[in-house]
């Protein structure tokens, strides 16, 4: 498996460290245990089209957001994860 | 309280004997370690890449590289590291933390990395080679012409690769970064890969 990184290019997989769901967003301050329970622990688990976040930490060091088919491994979109600051992507 | 000596020596002093390595005949790789450059990391601070930029251009005179790339200003390269940031390489005290920092004072962060890397030069013949033994990126010239950097990772290291410009001979010329605790085990690395081609050995103060 190869990712496009937007910063570097296409790389092997070796480059890359799996972070998990993209998708939980951490609860507001105030939220409930059962909020919080879920967001620290609970996950599907996607057979199909999922965004995970993935980080180049053999490359730029930047943090990806990956849509990838689980099934397939088919890759069809690389992003900078929200956050990761970058003004200009490659090419 | 006790006197002491500090004295610069560079990590691979144990590791690097100069002279022929390998395979007999004409030298198909030379492995050279760069000593003694001035090496800092720029890291725009959040959302102030524009500024960052605009101070570099201010100082180097050239647009800093916000791909990977590399730009070469005057007694400087500047050598894309990632996103929004950038290495200084340079040598002879121009380009230090002090000189840089009121420069980026509103834009990024700089933190001294000269003695934190090893920089080791490979040219020559096989020098694609014995390369292809330890990187994924495509070396061919057209894929990787003079000027192309890459943050990338040799034998499950971290480095900075970059094609400088070639040699007189004409033969490419690849730089390589490598933090100063992995650089042994990488030199290793590529003296093993190397050894095949017959290496020469040998270590410069010469950035050109
Ligand atoms: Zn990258």
């Amino acid at each position: 498996m190869r990712i496009t990184c937007p910063f570097c290019g296409e790389r092997e997989l070796g480059e890359f460290t799996y972070l998990g769901d993209a998708k939980p967003m951490r609860p507001a301050p105030g939220a409930s245990e059962d909020e919080v329970y879920d967001y620290v622990y609970l996950r599907d688990n996607i057979a199909g089209v999922m965004d995970e976040n993935w980080y180049h930490g053999g490359g730029c060091r930047a943090w990806l957001k990956v849509t990838r088919n689980t099934l397939t491994h088919e890759i069809s979109a690389v992003e900078p994860a929200a956050g990761a600051g970058a003004r200009q992507v490659a090419k | 309280m006790a006197e002491f000596s500090w004295e610069i020596r560079s990590p691979l002093h144990r590791a690097l004997v100069s002279g022929p390595f390998g395979a007999h005949g004409e030298g198909g790789v030379t492995l050279t370690e760069i000593r003694n450059f001035d090496l800092v990391q720029v890291m725009a601070r959040r959302g102030k890449a524009a500024e960052m930029a605009s101070a570099a251009n201010a100082h180097f005179g050239v647009a800093v590289p916000e791909t990977p790339k590399t730009a070469g200003a005057a007694e400087a390269t500047l050598i894309w590291s990632g996103p929004d940031q950038f290495f200084v390489l340079s040598k002879g005290g121009r380009h230090q933390v002090g000189s840089l920092a009121p420069g980026f004072a509103a834009s990024a962060s700089l933190s001294d990395q000269s003695h934190a890397r090893v920089l080791i030069r490979i040219c020559g013949d096989k020098a694609r080679a014995l390369l292809a033994k330890l990187s994924s990126i495509d070396l061919y010239p057209a894929a990787f012409p003079v000027g192309t950097a890459a943050a990338t990772s040799m034998d499950h290291t971290s480095v900075t690769l970059w094609r400088g410009n070639d040699a007189r001979d004409g033969q490419a010329v690849f730089n390589v970064l490598v933090f100063a605790t992995f650089a042994e085990s990488l030199w290793h690395t590529m003296l093993d890969s190397g050894a095949e081609y017959g290496v020469e050995i040998g270590h410069s103060e010469d950035l050109a």
